[in-house]
């Protein structure tokens, strides 16, 4: 493994038992992510993605593998590691009866953040994602896209060194999915390493340094968009995309069946 | 900033959030708690001693056992319902099992607040019982009733958050309707509210059955500290057995939390 990596990953393993049957939703993957890079993570629906971002971040445990972020082992540092990462979740989880205020107030106290702190970066928050006039409602209130502003303002709030992003900017329009990703890079321009996962192929392209695509728990392709190119005669990386993940339209959580 | 502080700051602050979400709600919270026992108070601790189809005595034998059952059930409400809720639909908790403290002290808030709501559980019985049996209610404290009293309180109400809590890991939100009916009403009929242990003995596979209601045993602690005078199990006996009522569900309840942290 490089020595500057952030993220390193060995042999990650996932199975699932369900109703239907044992799901092998991650099969014993591997690779590394470079401090400060922004790192694409690709795969159709049911890949595995998913289910690989919520073990690096503490939220699923692996069967098997190794999992070192920040140089800290994560079976072994986990309160460590979550001090250190920004998860933005697919789906809402935002307090619904709290205010955006209350939600970034709470989540700084978890992180031991000082009330001024919270209160001087949760203004500077609202305002950068066009929050700030619906601050004080109650998040139950919001709509898909603001909702997806404040979980991304909240994963911000306490400076992580890494931020993972679990398709960020689906339901965003235009407008904010720029404004998006102007923090993202500003973050990223002062050190915060970007794990994201899309399926806008021109956002990775425009932002990723890196990028790794993930075929039913395995990861088929690693290397910078132009590596991917070349490697497979296309160019662009919706047709690397398309031609390594023989992609004919069906999810791969069918061919799985399971989660994704 | 020690690790300890840390931990600490991040506790209160989980706390914190659970009893302003709670305290939106104050008023249906304040139904939902104060309902059950006005009615039965009403029934059983006015009406029926009034017409006399029950002794004038009732009421008295019912007080400790409506605070009982208020706290027993508050505080196993506040920690299942939210917790069902929290890890099955809303997926609230996941911001807080994402901060950088360990899942013991997620679990640990959360039955925090089940203590807490048990205990307004209990006070807001007294004044329902005080106004509709007020004249009626004998207490007659144990020595050093005031202690023991607090005692017994105090672990009622980690009773409560702990069977919550593995009810709430149990339970699913489309669940939780049947919890009343299900789970709530045999431990509240069963619980020794309007008859004391002892007085089952004539039904002694009765008494066999109630001893497996953790509520019996509260009640008859109760008993043996607020109403020397009525015949009771000893606290000698009751208090080991409210904390084997706390170990035994908060054991499995700590480990199925756990499991649900990286399954939900």
């Amino acid at each position: 493994m490089a020595q500057d990596s952030i993220l390193e990953v060995e042999g990650l393993t996932k199975t699932f038992h369900t109703k239907n049957g044992v799901v092998n939703a991650v099969k014993g993957i591997s690779f590394n992510v470079e401090r400060g890079e922004v790192f694409g993570f690709l795969g159709a629906n049911g890949a595995g993605k998913s289910t690989t971002i919520g073990m690096i971040t503490t939220q699923l445990l692996p069967d098997a593998g190794r999992i070192v972020v920040g140089g800290q082992d994560l079976t072994k540092n986990t309160a460590e590691i979550r001090r250190n990462i920004g998860v933005v979740a697919q789906h809402n989880n935002l307090e619904r009866r709290l205010t955006a205020m209350e939600n970034l107030y709470f989540h700084g106290r978890y992180f031991a953040m000082s009330k001024a702190e919270i209160k001087e970066k949760s203004e500077d928050l609202l305002q950068r994602f066009g929050l700030w006039e619906r601050r004080n409602d109650y998040v139950g209130s919001y709509s898909g896209g603001m909702a997806q502003r404040l979980k991304i303002a909240r994963a911000m709030l306490h400076d992580p060194k890494i931020l993972f992003l679990d398709e960020p900017t689906t339901g965003l329009d235009p407008n904010y999915r720029q404004i998006l990703w102007d923090e993202m890079l500003e973050m990223n321009k002062n050190g915060t390493t970007i794990f994201l996962t899309t399926h806008y192929m021109e956002e990775v392209e425009h932002f990723c340094s890196h990028v790794a695509i993930m075929k039913q728990g395995s990861i088929l392709a690693r290397g910078t968009v132009q590596e991917l190119e070349e490697k497979t005669g296309t160019h662009s990386l919706n047709d690397v995309f398309l031609v390594l993940t023989d992609h004919d339209g069906v999810d791969d959580r069918k061919s799985a069946n399971g989660r994704e | 900033m020690t690790e300890a502080q840390r931990t600490r700051t991040a506790f209160f602050a989980m706390v914190h959030r659970d009893l302003l979400v709670q305290w939106r709600d104050r008023w249906e919270f304040v139904f939902r708690v104060a309902m059950l026992p006005f009615i039965l108070i009403l029934t059983y601790g006015f009406m029926l001693p009034r017409v006399g189809i029950l002794p004038e005595s009732f009421p008295t034998h019912m007080f400790c056992g409506m605070v009982g059952m208020s706290m027993v059930i508050t505080g196993i409400h506040g920690t299942a319902v939210p917790t069902s809720m929290d890890f099955h639909n809303l997926r609230e908790i996941e911001d807080r099992l994402l901060a950088p403290v360990s899942t013991r002290t997620v679990t640990i808030a959360k039955m925090t607040v089940g203590v807490l709501e048990s205990f307004i559980g209990g006070l807001i019985v007294l004044p329902i019982s005080l106004i509709f049996m007020g004249s009626s209610i004998s207490l007659e404290l144990a020595p050093h009733g005031v202690l023991l009293l607090i005692l017994v309180l105090i672990l009622t109400a980690l009773l409560s958050a702990a069977l919550g809590l593995l009810v709430g890991t149990i339970v699913k939100p489309s669940q939780v309707a049947a919890m009343f009916p299900g789970f709530l009403m045999p431990v509240v009929f069963l619980g020794g509210i309007f008859y004391t242990w002892k007085q089952l003995s004539p039904l002694p596979v009765m008494q066999v059955v109630t001893l497996i209601d953790p509520l019996t045993w509260v009640n008859e602690a109760l008993r043996a500290v607020m109403t020397v005078q009525v015949e009771s199990l000893p606290l000698a006996l009751t208090i080991p057995g409210i904390i084997v009522w706390i170990a035994v569900p908060g054991f499995f309840a700590f480990r199925r939390f756990d499991r649900m942290v990286y399954s939900h």
